[in-house]
């Protein structure tokens, strides 16, 4: 359970101060798959950061599975990442330098888990993405779409609460951003929370519900001068809509 | 901090990896050798010269003079030079040890081999000195049996004498190297002519003239005076009271005598550092050495870790993202820099045997005490640490954010 309230984030820099927040206030629950849309510069990947603990936040409340994270400092943050987190990146964000194995492999070391314990769950992560005959190639040697499953691979292997995607097919073509989704679904439906950032109407359709962003507020999808994207999004998850600000 | 995938990561990206490795080995071999050769000249240089340096001033006697008298000259100066207050003994000499000039003849411990060739008695090369009953004072060396020289066996010589003396005073060194033995008291020297004297003194030690000769312990004192008009005095004082008495003795004794001129009154810690000006010099160029290679090094480790860490930010910021504490990312490079070091300093070791092989055979070094090598190792894994520590710190500050904020 993710709850976010009346969440605000500025960015100062020596000229502007940007309100990339304000007064953001969500909830999501256990399970649900939760699609976030909204324009360029809304305020998406801020939320999404701040969800993952990968920034602080301005003023407000975020309570992380019954954690109040605000007062946390970054090793607490890093082993909340680590342990609670997965997160699927844009371009994919593998270390280029390592093979398959190894990447997937990261985030399990900085847990301190055990080589067999590890060498397991690698082997699970990668077959459930369909990967694991591939393990000693790098990522280089592979398409966008089957890094980008390799990423996943590499945020499930650590049985995450949330998986949070930002723009996850946003470099894939739309045959890869629909094998990506599937797998995504798969994963949602075995039990793991996912948030994902997308520009895409209809892969944001496959969620539970959608939340829009914009000019940093979740807006109401049932309003009727939402943005146009929202209504062709709106499904039956909608009452689970945060009514936001 | 795990190993193998840092290894691995390092391995896939080699290039800039295996110079610093050179650069590594490089810098090892030749540090390593430089300290070597640094201590061995620095143990040369903290050689004990037995006799007392700081406290001594020698000065050249030169009589020029139409009525110069080489006996009275002498008396005169060299009593007058023991009645100056702070004053312990004085000398004259031919020659000064430790000033890389001097004399040696060669010697034996009986007559026989004069008489019939082939005789297996070995000839003895001592470094000698003729001074007069002051000598031990006047040196400040340390006796260890025996007396000083008799005033009566203190005789003026002529350029052409051919007399050896009544008695010597020899160093242990010589001692054991002539007799076998350091009780080498009233036994006899034979001189290269077969001439005999008394060993009447042993003195703990005394260094010679030749800072590079072997047998540089191997010293004879005579009794005498040397012949004129040219000679040298050595004056021994209290201590503290050196530049005092210098002055003293610049000031004063000049004007005592107008057919000799005084010359080159100088403390005697300067002809020895005169003597180790080469052994001076070659230190400080390879220290001087040492500090530059090992900047350079440094520098390199810092360039090519900088280098890095902005090459990886992302996937820096990645890992931090999916877990990686700030130690983690410092933990990271600093692994990742012990393992350069670490194959920089195996190559370094078999360069730096490799290189001193080299140098002893080319200009017969001595061979390197292998303790330096753990040395150097230990000390350029301490450098490669400290100098990654900033681009190490750097890479720790990197935001988790930048995993989503960069493409
Ligand atoms: N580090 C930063 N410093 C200053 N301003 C920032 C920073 N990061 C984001 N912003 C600003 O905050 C606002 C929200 O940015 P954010 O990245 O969250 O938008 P977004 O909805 O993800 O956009 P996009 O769809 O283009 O990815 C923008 O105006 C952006 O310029
Ligand atoms: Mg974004």
């Amino acid at each position: 359970m993710l709850s976010m309230q009346h969440i605000s984030k500025v960015y100062r820099t020596e000229l502007v101060e940007t309100h990339a927040l304000r007064d953001f206030s969500l909830e999501v629950n256990d399970g649900e798959f939760v699609a976030v849309t909204g324009p360029s510069g809304s305020g998406k990947t801020t939320f999404l950061n701040i969800a993952g603990l990968l920034e602080s936040f301005t003023s407000g409340t975020y309570v992380l599975d019954g954690l109040d994270v605000s007062g946390l400092n970054d090793n607490e943050r890093s082993r909340i990442r680590n342990q609670k987190i997965g997160f699927i990146f844009q371009s994919f964000n593998l270390i280029p330098d390592l093979d398959l194995f190894d990447n997937v492999d990261v985030p399990l070391r900085y847990r301190g888990l055990k080589a067999a314990d590890r060498k397991e769950r690698i082997h699970n992560a990668l077959e459930t993405v369909g990967l694991a005959s591939r393990m000693k190639h790098l990522p280089a040697q592979l398409s966008g779409g089957q890094q980008q499953r390799v990423a996943i691979a590499r945020a499930l292997a650590g049985d995450p609460h949330f998986l949070l995607a930002d723009e996850p097919t946003g470099n894939l073509d739309s045959l890869m951003a629909r094998q990506v989704l599937d797998l995504l679904q798969e994963i949602n439906e075995k039990g793991t929370t996912i948030i994902m950032v997308t520009h895409d109407a209809e892969l944001a359709r496959r969620a539970h519900r959608n939340v829009q962003v914009l000019d940093g507020q979740v807006t109401d999808l049932e309003a009727p001068d939402s943005h146009p994207l929202t209504v062709a999004v709106d499904n039956d998850a909608a009452d689970n809509l945060s009514a936001g600000a | 901090m795990p190993i193998r995938p840092i290894l691995s990561a390092l391995l896939r990206n080699k290039t800039g990896a295996v110079l610093l490795v050179l650069q590594i080995a490089i810098t090892m071999a030749v540090i390593v050798n430089a300290a070597f050769i640094v201590s061995q000249r620095l143990a040369k240089m903290n050689r004990d010269p037995g006799f007392d340096v700081p406290n001594m001033i020698a000065f050249q006697s030169w009589g020029f003079g139409a009525d110069y008298n080489h006996e009275v000259a002498v008396k005169e100066d060299t009593d007058y030079l023991a009645s100056l207050p702070g004053v312990l003994g004085v000398t004259t000499t031919a020659s000064l040890p430790l000033s890389n000039s001097g004399s040696a003849n060669t010697f034996a411990a009986t007559g026989e081999e004069f008489d019939e060739a082939g005789a297996d008695t070995p000839e003895i090369v001592a470094n000698t000195y003729v001074m007069n009953e002051q000598v031990l004072d006047a040196l400040g060396v340390e006796l260890v049996a025996g007396r000083t020289f008799y005033p009566e066996e203190v005789s003026y010589r002529t350029p052409q004498h051919s007399s050896f003396a009544p008695s010597v005073i020899m160093t242990r060194d010589l001692a054991i190297e002539t007799y076998g033995t350091e009780d080498a008291l009233g036994k006899t020297l034979y001189d290269g002519l077969g001439n005999p004297a008394e060993v009447v003194g042993i003195i703990e030690n005394m260094q010679g003239a030749w800072v590079d000769w072997d047998d540089l312990t191997h010293v004879l004192l005579m009794p005498g005076i040397a012949a004129g008009p040219f000679l040298r005095y050595i004056v021994r004082v209290e201590p503290g009271r050196r530049d005092e008495v210098m002055r003293v003795i610049e000031e004063t004794l000049p004007a005592r005598n107008s057919e000799r001129m005084i010359r080159r009154i100088q403390p005697f810690t300067e002809i020895v550092a005169r003597s180790y000006r080469r052994d001076h010099s070659m230190t400080i160029l390879l220290i001087a050495t040492v500090i530059m290679l090992v900047s350079i090094t440094s520098l390199g480790i810092i360039g090519l870790a900088s280098f890095a860490v902005r090459q990886r930010t992302k996937q820096i910021g990645t890992r931090r993202a999916i877990g990686a504490t700030r130690r983690d990312i410092l933990g990271y490079f600093m692994v990742e820099n012990w393992l350069v070091t670490t194959g920089g300093v195996l190559l370094g070791a078999l360069l730096t045997v490799a290189v001193n092989m080299w140098l002893v055979d080319a200009y017969s070094l001595e061979k390197l005490d292998w303790a330096y090598i753990p040395a150097g190792v230990l000390i350029l894994w301490v450098l490669g640490q400290l100098a990654v520590l900033v681009p190490a710190i750097r890479a720790s500050g990197i935001a988790p954010a930048i995993a989503t904020r960069t493409v």
